[in-house]
């Protein structure tokens, strides 16, 4: 493959938080530990990077192909409504299959939430993201926490949404745990 | 070739094919330009992350930490599982590499899967990065309330499961 570097890279708020953390920790290790444990937490690093590189590359283009394949549209019009258990299922279904991380992901809900989905399916669909969610399993979990774990870790968070979307609906009966309105975007 | 780089691999040959299939080679750079998206915001800060973490391993104490949610640790490690994953730092690229370190120190499995589930449930940093401005805090609370009890009920059936097949105990 051959990347294409066209325009500066454009250096956002994130990564300098990024920095700092790396320049404070790297600091921090070096007063305590010294330089010897700096350049093999380096070396460290450097080796897992090349690790996982190959199974990131392979999980940004699953995440980039399946936005061609699952409208946004279309997932909010399967969970449209005060849906039962049904709905439970389905948000849980599509929360596990939204791929890519948390800028996918809560827009996702936000249109969710606009469409008419309760607040059941919105929370069932937001716990299967981030428990049963592919994308982090394959790029992250698998090569880092082994198969065994990972089919363990897995089996046993499966029901997990599901529980969480009836426990956001029992809670819905007290003020303090009711959504207002989804504010309509630029309206 | 490891087992999952197949899978991934694999994975993203079937989908391109469906993508081709309906929207020919446009679908497929535009699949790829998304991927290309995220890489480059990526390129920079998960070099860092994983640094920062390296870091982190040999800062925090592992040992201590690792005693309190060994296998023999029970209910009450489950639990302290279950807050350590929230606290854990970052996205997944930086609470993966740490996590690997609990288990490879002694930790029992499902102490772990707490641990990985609290983390994936509550990641502080999501919390405040995306979850807050696009959500609002109302439904925060919602779906912390609604979470509360998830990583620990994973950490139970973990225990239960592994008792049941204990081939699973020991996973390295």
């Amino acid at each position: 493959m051959t990347g294409k570097h066209g325009s500066v890279m454009k250096i956002a708020k994130t990564d300098i938080v990024f920095a700092s953390l790396a320049v404070g920790t790297g600091a921090l290790t070096y007063a305590r530990l010294g330089g010897d444990v700096v350049l093999e937490s380096v070396e460290n690093a450097a080796f897992l990077f090349l690790q996982i590189l190959p199974q990131l590359a392979g999980g940004l283009l699953i995440g980039g192909l399946v936005t061609r394949l699952v409208s946004r549209e279309k997932v909010a019009r399967w969970l449209g409504g005060s849906s039962g258990m049904t709905g439970l299922f389905l948000a849980s279904l599509a929360g596990l299959l939204t791929p890519g991380g948390p800028f996918t992901s809560f827009p996702m809900v936000y249109a969710l939430w606009i469409a008419g989905a309760d607040a059941g399916a919105l929370i069932a669909f937001i716990s299967a993201w981030s428990l049963l969610g592919f994308n982090r399993l394959i790029v992250w979990e698998l090569p880092l926490l082994g198969v065994e774990f990972t089919v363990v870790r897995y089996l046993v968070c499966l029901p997990l949404p599901i529980l969480a979307g009836l426990i956001a609906r029992w809670l819905g009966r007290w003020p303090a745990f009711q959504l207002d309105d989804p504010k309509e975007p630029d309206a | 070739m490891s087992g999952p780089l197949i899978f991934v691999w694999v994975a993203v040959i079937v989908l391109a094919y469906f993508v081709w299939k309906r929207e020919g080679t446009p679908g497929l750079k535009a699949g790829g330009q998304s991927a290309l998206g995220i890489a480059k915001t990526l390129s920079l800060r998960l070099p860092l992350a994983l640094l920062t973490a390296s870091f982190l391993i040999h800062l925090i104490p592992v040992e201590a930490m690792t005693r309190l949610i060994g296998p023999a640790s029970g209910l009450v490690g489950i639990v302290a599982a279950s807050v350590l994953g929230g606290l854990l730092p970052g996205g997944p690229m930086t609470s993966f590499p740490i996590a690997i370190v609990f288990l490879q120190a002694g930790a029992g499995v499902p102490q772990m899967v707490a641990l990985v589930a609290g983390w994936s449930v509550f990641a502080l940093h999501r919390l405040l990065a995306y979850e807050a401005p696009i959500m609002g805090w109302k439904f925060i609370a919602l779906r912390l309330g609604s979470s509360l009890v998830l990583p620990v009920l994973a950490g139970l059936f973990a225990e239960v499961l592994v008792g049941l097949v204990p081939g699973l105990a020991a996973p390295f």
